[in-house]
């Protein structure tokens, strides 16, 4: 067993992050850290400087005009919940897909079962990725929005969202994105893709810490506030304020966190998405070729890796994949990610519901040391009809 | 789309009433026994739990017992002095099927999916 641990449970969280993003946000919120925008001291001002500039950092990095409709929230799915039920009124209907994580299929199913709304899923192919014609065929006159994922958290497959985006464009709904899994690892521009509005997280590919997402919406989509509180603003009215982003945004905002957003935005804008991209895509292909190798194994909806993220999704026949796991873990010191990776419809589709399946997610610290110790572990994990 | 419910059915097992969850993990831990383990394990294809697979199952009960909760990967590695792949092998059914379940812990599903 090695004696330093093989991250690849990155599409959960990046780790480690990089060492001058930690240290350099310690130091700024140390330097800075009042609570941004409230009060008239100039610290407090500084703060809120920051996070003008880091709301103007976000927009320019997904491509949209208004650094004002940029909302950092706690996660992605923080700001899909905030998306989706300020989008939606009574009897509105929203399409989502198959392919998406709990984080929008729970809040649809949940205002679906109050009788606030209606949906439907769009399905996957055998390849993993949803076909523009099915979100087409889905949308009614009372479509509010699609609402989907760009990447697959579970195949890593990433959707033609410009061509659903010019779908729903001719049929004037909005596109609401999840990009929890793509940003960071390839570029986003939500005007060139016709994307209304994006989710995204900090903590996974941006390699920011937890606790700080966000929402970019464009001009022209309005959402409404669906939580109420202190903004900092307009204090002697009891109504919230209704101005982008404190329209969205609620309580003090997490400074640590935003400062280790815009340090990681960095981080990966200065390495080059499409450098680091390339890397793990090719770390990736020799995991799927060492992998299909193993008689054992059963890789899901990777044949052909093209318009993938470095996902893959493995079972061992007869093992339980919470074993393998277990295994990979303790006797070879490498960390996946087992169950259903809260997507439980890609699991029912792909006939892995019942146990799950070894998500194996690569990042921008792994090595081909690491890839190559990985498959010698898999191989050597007992299964029936091996001694 | 509705939320799967976890659900239990009660077995005869080692002389009592016993439930179950619909993965065959003890619904209540306490509900365990020496008999109600080596039954299980008959039904699992292990026809007399051997020395080295009742260290096993002792050691995860009592790591259990003390700790409210099932061990680390490495805690279970040191605790057994056996490696997780020499585990694989001991039980028919593996590591959570088979150790874990056979030794009484609760299921693990909820925490790792």
């Amino acid at each position: 067993m090695t004696d330093r641990l093989i991250y690849l449970d990155n599409a959960a969280t990046t780790f480690p992050k990089p060492p001058e993003v930690l240290r350099e946000m310690v130091e700024t919120y140390a330097r800075i850290g009042a609570s941004p925008g409230r009060g008239n001291h100039d610290l407090a001002a500084q703060a809120g400087a920051f996070v003008d500039g880091a709301r103007a950092r976000v927009a320019r990095f997904f491509g949209a005009p208004d650094p004002t409709r940029v909302i950092f929230a706690a996660n992605a799915s923080d700001a899909l919940n905030t998306v989706i039920q300020g989008l939606v009124r009574p009897g509105d209907h929203v399409v989502a897909t198959r392919l998406d994580h709990n984080s929008v299929l729970r809040p649809l199913h949940h205002l679906a079962e109050r009788g606030t709304i209606t949906f439907d899923l769009a399905p996957f192919d055998e390849r993993g990725f949803v076909d523009p014609d099915a979100i087409a065929a889905l949308l009614r006159p009372n479509t509010r929005a699609v609402v989907m994922c760009h990447a697959s958290n579970v195949l890593g497959t990433l959707q033609p969202v410009a061509e659903i985006a010019r779908r729903c464009a001719e049929r004037g709904v909005p596109l609401v994105v999840d990009a929890a899994q793509s940003a960071g690892q390839v570029p986003i521009d939500m005007a060139a893709l016709g994307i209304a509005a994006l989710a995204f997280t900090g903590h996974k590919a941006l390699y920011g810490p937890s606790g700080i997402g966000g929402l970019v919406l464009m001009p022209g989509l309005e959402v409404e506030t669906t939580r109420f509180g202190g903004t900092g603003m307009d204090s002697a009215s009891l109504v919230h304020s209704q101005a982008y982003p404190l329209r969205l945004e609620v309580g003090t905002l997490n400074l640590m966190g935003v400062i280790g957003l815009a340090l990681g935005i960095d981080f990966v804008a200065g390495l080059g998405l499409a450098t680091l991209h390339d890397q793990e895509m090719g770390l990736l292909a020799r995991l799927r070729d060492g992998l299909a190798a193993i008689p054992a194994v059963t890789l899901y909806c990777a044949n052909d890796l093209a318009g993938h993220l470095p996902v893959l999704t493995a079972n061992v026949a007869g093992v339980h994949p919470q074993d393998v796991g277990a295994i990979l873990d303790g006797d070879f010191g490498i960390a996946v990610r087992v169950g259903v990776h809260c997507a439980p419809l890609v699991h029912r589709d792909l006939g892995t519901i019942e146990r799950g399946a070894v998500r194996f997610s690569l990042g921008a610290f792994n090595t081909t040391d690491d890839i190559d110790r990985a498959i010698e572990a898999m191989r050597a994990i007992p299964h029936p009809g091996r001694p | 789309m509705a939320e799967p419910i976890r659900t239990r059915a009660l077995r005869f097992v080692a002389g009592r009433e016993v439930y179950f969850d619909t993965e065959g993990f003890f619904w209540d831990p306490d509900d365990w026994s020496d008999r109600a383990a080596e039954e299980l394990a008959r039904e699992s294809g292990i026809e007399r739990l051997d020395a080295v697979q009742w260290r096993v199952l002792r050691f995860l009960r009592a790591y259990y017992l003390d700790q409210g909760r099932a061990p680390l990967n490495r805690d279970l590695k040191a605790g057994t002095e056996l490696s997780l792949v020499e585990l694989e092998r001991l039980f028919p059914q593996g590591i959570r099927l088979g150790a874990r379940r056979l030794a009484g812990l609760p299921n693990p599903k909820t925490c790792l999916d």
